[in-house]
């Protein structure tokens, strides 16, 4: 069947002599991969990922729920404190004025970028596989903004004012500083959370619509009924989604690359050695796209043991998922090294001091956590062996995840601590309060994400419907000719 | 007290008159209003439907003024408000009022100007109409104000039992001693007083003796400076005193005199001894003074010192006798004196060639040189230095002897004997505090305990006063009248700023009525003695210029008898003991936070890190590298931390301390003496005497208030004699226990970078432009591009701004404000920061925040080691020691500026990094982007929470204390928690300033502020003018001539941050034939090494950096 399509393929642009031409070339058949295992059909589609929603509340979730929502209070209870009382309940000090907070929000937003790469830049490169993992790709970028969102509006001292940041016109006539990245963040930001939540909503009508349609009860006929817009699955329906869904698949290209270029600017346009660096903007998204399928990875694997999703989400996709790590591991790995080098080649005392001292320092610790988990560990990944163990690939998408954050943790506390004049060095540590704040988001996080799963499609029925071979148009054709 | 602040009595026409009515009651007198109120429907009531607000109020008021008046009958009796338009005599709100002023102390009164607003005192300024001091001042002094405001110090005088005693029972009371020991003349009556220069109380004591013949008057300073008076007066029979003229001189050794800061007069000394570092260029620099130090003790004038030999204090008295040996004999002198001294001087270990080049260099500059000797050593020594002076030509040079006046007092432990024998009945302490900080070997609580009666008249209720049977309340100097001398015999007046906020009385009201005098007016007192001491001068004008200009003590002749010296040295006992780790010396030394504990209680100065150690709020037993190397190895507990791996690459040299996540955590130690004890957190101090323990007193007070409790540990119980600061025979035990100190600096090194630029006069000679040569912007093209070369007043004000896309900062304001700070003459005081701390209404933290790295001061410190060592992962033995006082440097291309989203942080017209408190919505990224790091965040609610409570949030205690509150500067704002401060560079002063000059100008236009009219806090306070700030638009100004000069340069000038404030480099004088001379001064040697510049640039001229340019 897939050879059939790939014949075809191949046939297309030459024209009438084909046949004879690919007689004499006679091309190895290239067997593309399956997207669906086991040759299941539409209505098994519908039926596995609806089935999720309409199910009876597993207690399992109910259990999950609420162990995340325990979770979450710890960040309400920080936050509480830290407005209630100061910015002084963390560890911050001088000279490291940022701590714990912005690697925060650093790290939840590099997790929030994969589902952006998943749906748009994927989708424009045609990558069909992306459909078993871009709805809850998507959802986690949506989810792991939220959480960055708090930090950065949190950690300024006085959280009463942090709309000073949104340029509004005032009385007094002052407006926000355009040339802080810090006001560029704002805007990438929010322009980030925006599109990537109108792309996941978009993306999921035609699936409401399903659900609505099958719906038994009546407040679920109403809300899936709301959600899903008029859809009514016509023609007409169809070909303005699919206009607008490249279009925004568009609009969100460019926002994969900005946002975290925007986030490394926090960094990058500064003056402070290890900050001041031009490799931040690559470095800085191809950490965050590594980190965004560690994530996706993490999430994905135990769903997929929990509802027995294993001919929607194929080793294929897993398979797929580990090379992009490991592209994009190496890639991080080679900033580091260009770090270094650079700091070399600058014959700049101070920038060379502070990666010596990052790697040998007092924070070295950190450091080598760090290039353990990012760089080494992803190599792993060569090997198919490795990549078809679900546990090891588990294990080591949780590793990625830790090294992700301490690699913002490298970055900011390490270039803050040591920087210029020795006499301010010093050296800095979370309180309890940092710890939970941030613990506290893990569990804000899962719970939003196991609504998700409860409420809504989990993967994108419809997408997954065209990448199975009966989504191919000409499916029925091709079998008859065989 | 000058105004009275008192309302004039209303005249008749003030009540009759016609005005403006004043009070609804009195509107409601006119017959026109009372018409018109009691018709029943007032014109306009018909309107309120019509919704006239105006109206319906009108009716509203008078209804309810009626309704007052109705019960006017119930109230307290009429009294008449006038509004404050008759103001006191030249009062106008909002602008201070100065008054000068002295604050009190027996090592010399130190004349003062005070800033007032609306009557409270707020900020203490040097008085510059003094000519010695010109208007330095020094930490104590400056946060002597807060003192005044302390919420723990006494507020009324307390009987038996803590019962409260009102003044007239405290006169009363007065009265009855004096009644009581009149007819005995005195007998059993005895009073211990801290030694003061004041005239009026001298008066005072001899007229009490006059009444009371058979009392015992003794004076007591835990910290004694009087070993010279002593022998002089044995000697000369006269009261005499050195005097020191270090303008004067090329050539200075100093024997363990900190000269600069712990000896008396060190505010005249160290102006005079900046006046001989002070240079311009390279023709100034040849003269340049010299400084020999020989000291036990790493002090600040240790650390201007051209070289510095450690030894222990008990060796320098030797060791004076192999200096003393090596003068006379080059000099030719008495063979028999020589061998005498070498006699004495045997067994001191010290390189020969050291004492013979530094004799040679100082006769070498016969009449420029001055030995000068800490107040400390014996007797026999001052006698010693003083022939040497003799020898050296100084007498009448660089030292005079004037003649002090004298009371006649007897010593503490005198006193103590007759308080043994119970021959004490009544004693009336008079300040100081000798239950905690009479010397240990007398036991005095015990003994004072044994007095009937004690009456114990202080202005804390300290330890003394806890077993005291009345305590009487003393008032602050700022709200008393009283009189003294500088340190050169000016006579100064101590002026109140202020009515005494509680029940207390002055020193001179308490010996005035103990004297029998029915009034004791401190006031008319202090004009009493003023006419008979000036007959011929204004009493106003002594008070309003606050001091007697062109007078001091006068100096005598004195005849030197070298035969006498002979007899003087065989007798002295000179012998240096053999010192080791198990026989140490003790270096027992006035603490910074609390000088001899009477600061104890001052949340500035505690929260002020000393100089050298940086230690904050404790004070530490502070040994020697190599005597904690032998310790550790002894004990087995590591007292230096272990080199990492960053040390063992040589890529950062080993802290002194163990750091715990950033907290100095010290190891406990036991110094034992003759058999008592003490324990103490150690502190490692590179460059000290070997086996020296330096103990700073003051700590570990036991009745004291809420600043002070809890810190640091008491030496007091070791020391046997205040007159022996120094003793040998201790020994120092580890334990395993630790402590957290809170040292505000990790880091010692200067890690080889170009921060603190310094040269030797030789080198700055060769090449004068020095400091433009170190750093990486001598390797970068110039940050000014073309325009390198454009004088500073183009350069600040039109921009070659490197093409920058933005036209930042408009400075486009007539008068561009950048300041210098001379490292040349900065001693590492720390004056300033106190000063800077009182003006700028900064908060203190408490250890507790300190420790997490959150101090609040503006001006930050630094102190660097560099060191020769050839072990680069050991501490250093024999640092040198550079400071740089850093505070926001307002750089024209600030970095800070351009990362704040909300823009608090702006540049002003006139250059000024500007920070607008209530924009700040406090994102730190301002202070993580400042390459200085001198941007402080307010983490809590410093001003509004209490210390200990911080982390309570709004279940803590709220509110500021009303005293502390009365201390603020009005013209600064009070900063709330989550905003970001730093130094403005004093800018209401700069605002205050240029109103006045408007003001001045009228029509003229002539509003440009004279040069030197601005003077910020810093600058004010700095003993050695090193900081000059000032408009760098006029050419003529002294900052604008000092950024000119060739030792200019910006720190971390490569970042092209073009800070406002620049630094002038330090130059070393070394004498080229001493062995402990180095060709360049160790932190360049360091940054040569570390980097090697010079080397590597060495070949490259001028024209080829110019071509790299283009």
């Amino acid at each position: 069947m897939t050879a059939n399509i790939a014949k075809k393929t191949a046939t297309e642009g030459v024209g009438f002599s084909s046949d004879a031409i690919l007689a004499k070339v006679n091309p190895v058949h290239m067997p593309r991969k399956t997207l669906v295992d086991n040759n299941r059909d539409y209505r098994w589609i519908t039926q596995k990922i609806c089935g999720i929603v309409e199910e009876k509340t597993p207690r399992w979730w109910w259990s999950c729920f609420l162990v995340a929502l325990f979770v979450a209070s710890f960040t309400a209870v920080g936050l509480t404190y830290l407005v209630s009382t100061g910015v002084g309940v963390w560890g911050l000090r001088s000279p490291t004025n940022w701590g714990w907070a912005i690697v925060n929000f650093v790290f939840w937003i590099g997790i929030g970028h994969a589902g952006t790469l998943i749906s748009a830049i994927l989708c424009l490169l045609k990558q069909e596989w992306r459909t078993a993992i871009n709805r809850p790709a998507e959802a986690m970028t949506i989810f792991a903004v939220m959480c960055a969102g708090i930090f950065p509006v949190f950690h300024i001292g006085r959280f009463w004012y942090c709309w000073w940041m949104i340029p509004l016109p005032n009385a007094n006539g002052i407006w926000t500083n355009f040339r802080s990245p810090l006001e560029w963040d704002v805007f990438a930001v929010t322009t980030y959370f925006t599109v990537s939540l109108l792309f996941w909503y978009m993306g999921m009508i035609p699936d409401l619509a399903t659900l609505r349609d099958r719906a038994q009860k009546i407040w679920r006929k109403y809300f899936y009924g709301i959600l899903a817009m008029g859809w009514r699955s016509s023609v007409r329906n169809w070909s303005n989604y699919e206009m607008a869904y490249l279009m925004l698949a568009g609009l969100s290209t460019p926002l994969v690359l900005s946002v975290h270029t925007v986030v490394s600017f926090d960094f990058a346009v500064s003056v402070l050695p290890g900050w001041h660096t031009t490799i931040f903007p690559p470095y800085f998204v191809a950490g965050a796209i590594f980190s965004g399928f560690g994530m996706v990875l993490t999430l994905m694997i135990p769903l997929r043991a929990i509802y027995g999703l294993h001919d929607l989400l194929t080793q294929y996709h897993i398979d797929n998922m580990c090379k992009v790590i490991l592209a994009t591991g190496s890639m991080v790995g080679y900033g580091y090294a260009m770090e270094f080098f650079i700091a070399w080649y600058g014959a700049n005392a101070y920038e060379g001091f502070a990666f010596i001292n990052r790697a040998f320092g007092q924070y070295s610790w950190a450091y080598w956590i760090m290039l353990t988990c990012n760089v080494f560990s992803p190599q792993l990944f060569w090997f198919s062996k490795i990549r078809q163990n679900i546990t090891l690939v588990f294990i080591i998408s949780l590793v990625v995840n830790v090294g992700m954050w301490f690699e913002r943790f490298v970055i900011i506390v390490t270039s803050l601590a040591n920087d210029f004049l020795p006499s301010s060095w010093g050296y800095y540590t979370p309180t309890v309060v940092d710890i939970f704040t941030f613990f506290g988001t893990f569990g804000l996080f899962g719970a939003m994400f196991l609504l998700f799963i409860r409420f809504l499609p989990m993967m994108a029925i419809a997408e997954i419907k065209a990448v199975i071979p009966r989504g191919d148009p000409h499916y029925y054709e091709t079998k008859s000719h065989k | 007290m000058k105004l009275k602040f008192t309302h004039p009595e209303p005249t008749e026409n003030d009540i009759v008159g016609p005005k403006y009515w004043k009070s609804l009651e009195e509107v409601a007198e006119t017959p026109e209003f009372r018409q018109w109120l009691e018709r029943e429907f007032p014109s306009g009531a018909s309107e309120l439907e019509g919704g006239n607000r105006r109206h319906f109020l009108r009716i509203m008021a008078a209804s309810f003024s009626l309704a007052g008046l109705g019960l006017t009958g119930c109230r307290q009796d009429e009294q008449h408000m006038l509004p404050y338009s008759k103001e006191p005599e030249r009062n106008v709100p909002g602008v201070p009022l100065y008054y000068a002023t002295s604050m009190p102390s027996y090592r010399g009164n130190i004349p003062l100007i005070v800033e007032t607003h609306d009557s409270r005192p707020t900020k203490i300024e040097g008085n510059p109409s003094d000519p010695y001091y010109g208007g330095a001042t020094d930490v104590y002094a400056q946060a002597s104000i807060l003192d005044l405001y302390d919420p723990d110090r006494v507020e009324r005088s307390y009987g038996a039992n803590k019962k409260g005693l009102s003044k007239a029972e405290v006169y009363d009371l007065f009265k009855k001693i004096h009644d009581t020991y009149k007819d005995g003349g005195g007998k059993r009556l005895a009073f211990l007083s801290e030694k003061s220069t004041s005239p009026t109380r001298d008066k005072l004591i001899s007229e009490l003796r006059k009444v009371f013949p058979g009392m015992i008057w003794a004076e007591y300073e835990p910290v004694d400076h009087d070993n010279p008076l002593k022998i002089l007066q044995k000697e000369f029979q006269k009261h005499l005193r050195p005097w020191h003229h270090f303008e004067n001189a090329k050539r200075v050794l100093s024997l363990d005199a900190d000269f600069l800061n712990g000896e008396c007069g060190h505010l005249a000394y160290s102006r005079g001894f900046a006046k001989t570092r002070r240079i311009k260029n390279v023709d100034e620099a040849a003269q340049m003074s010299r400084l020999y130090m020989v000291e036990s003790n790493y002090s600040i004038t240790g650390g201007m010192a051209d070289h510095r030999l450690r030894l222990g204090a008990s060796q320098i008295p030797a060791f004076t006798c192999l200096v003393a040996a090596e003068i006379f004999k080059q000099m030719g002198g008495d063979s028999k004196l020589v061998e005498l001294l070498e006699e004495k001087g045997k067994g001191v270990v010290v390189n020969g060639k050291w004492i013979e080049e530094c004799a040679k260099d100082l006769i070498q500059h016969k009449g420029e040189s001055l030995i000068v000797v800490g107040s400390h050593l014996p007797q026999e020594v001052h006698f010693l230095v003083l022939a040497l002076n003799a020898e050296l030509g100084a007498n009448g040079k660089t030292v005079s002897y004037v003649e002090i006046p004298k009371v006649e007092a007897q010593s503490i432990s005198e006193l103590a004997d007759v308080m043994r024998s119970g021959e004490v009945k009544t004693l009336v302490i008079m300040g100081g505090n000798p239950v905690y900080n009479a010397p240990g070997g007398l036991d005095w609580s015990s003994l004072q305990q044994k007095v009937e009666e004690v009456i114990r008249y202080g202005y804390h209720f300290d330890e003394t006063s806890l077993i005291a049977n009345i305590h009487i309340a003393a008032t602050h100097y700022l709200e008393s009248w009283g009189d003294g001398r500088t340190w050169e015999g000016a006579y100064v007046p101590v002026q109140p700023m202020i009515l005494p906020l509680f029940e207390g009385l002055s020193e001179i009201e308490v010996l005035g009525r103990l004297s029998g005098k029915e009034n004791s007016d401190p006031y008319t007192m202090v004009k009493e003695t003023f006419t008979e001491l000036y007959p011929k001068h204004s009493f106003d004008e002594w008070l309003s210029v606050g001091v007697i200009r062109d007078e001091h003590y006068s100096s005598a002749d004195i005849v030197f008898d070298i035969g006498r010296l002979k007899e003087v040295l065989t007798d002295a006992q000179l012998t240096p003991p053999l010192l080791s780790a198990e026989n140490l010396e003790i270096r027992f030394l006035p603490s910074s936070h609390a000088y001899d504990g009477r600061y104890n209680n001052n949340g500035w100065l505690q929260e002020l890190p000393d100089p050298m150690t940086r230690l904050t709020w404790d004070n530490a037993i502070i040994i020697s590298p190599k005597l904690a190397n032998e310790l550790s190895h002894q004990s087995g507990i590591n007292l230096i931390p272990q080199p990492a791996l960053m040390n063992k690459m040589e890529q950062m040299e080993l802290n002194a301390a163990h750091f715990k996540k950033g907290k100095e955590e010290a190891y406990i130690g036991e110094v034992s003496l003759h058999g008592k004890m003490i324990r103490g957190p150690i502190h490692v101090q590179p460059g000290l005497a070997d086996y020296t323990v330096v103990l700073p007193l003051g700590f570990g007070r036991k009745e004291v208030g809420r600043v002070g409790m809890g810190t640091g540990f008491d030496v007091y119980p070791l020391l046997a004699s205040n007159d022996v600061l120094t003793i040998a025979n201790a020994a120092l035990k580890v334990t395993q226990d630790r402590y957290f100190l809170a040292n505000t600096q990790e880091h010692w090194s200067m890690e080889g970078r170009a921060i603190v630029r310094e040269a030797n006069v030789e080198s700055y000679q060769a090449k004068p432009d020095f400091v433009k040569k170190m750093g990486l912007e001598s390797h970068a093209p110039s940050n000014y591009g073309n325009a390198k070369n454009d004088s500073i007043q183009v350069l600040s004000k039109d921009i070659p701004r490197g093409g920058s896309v933005y036209k930042t900062p408009d400075f486009q304001g007539a008068q561009q404000w950048g300041m210098v700070i001379d490292l040349n003459t900065c001693t590492g005081c720390s004056a300033c920061v106190i000063a800077c701390q009182s003006e700028n209404n900064i908060a203190i933290v408490g250890k507790d925040q300190v420790l997490r790295g959150r101090e609040m001061h503006w001006i930050r410190l630094d102190r660097y080691f560099s060191s020769a060592e050839e072990d680069k992962s050991a501490l250093p033995h024999d640092p040198q020691v550079s400071f740089m006082s850093l505070m926001c440097q307002h750089c024209e291309l600030a970095p800070c500026e351009n990362v704040c989203p909300v823009n608090a942080t702006v540049h002003d017209t006139e250059g000024l990094n500007v920070m607008a408190y209530n924009r700040c919505v406090g994102t730190r990224f301002c202070a993580n982007n400042c390459p200085y790091k001198v941007r402080r965040f307010n983490f809590f609610d410093w001003n509004k929470r209490h210390a200990g409570h911080f982390y309570e949030g709004p279940f803590g205690p709220a509110g500021v204390n009303e005293l502390h509150q009365m201390q603020k500067n009005p013209d600064v704002t009070l900063r709330m928690r989550g905003v970001m401060e730093k130094c403005t560079y004093c800018v209401q002063r700069i605002e205050e300033a240029k109103i006045t000059q408007r003001v001045k100008a009228k029509d003229s236009g002539n509003v440009l502020v004279p040069d030197g009219t601005i003077q910020t806090a810093c600058q004010q306070a700095c003993p050695t003018s090193a900081i000059v700030f000032g408009d760098i638009m006029d050419t003529h100004s002294a900052v604008a001539e000092l950024k000119t000069g060739d030792r200019n340069y910006s720190v971390l000038g490569y970042l092209n941050t073009r800070p406002r404030t620049t630094y002038l480099g330090r130059i070393r004088n070394p004498n080229r034939l001493m062995p402990d001379y180095y060709d360049q001064p160790l932190s360049r040697v360091e940054y040569e090494t570390r980097y090697g510049h010079e080397t590597h640039h060495e070949g490259h001229t001028e024209k080829e950096l110019h071509a790299h340019e283009a």
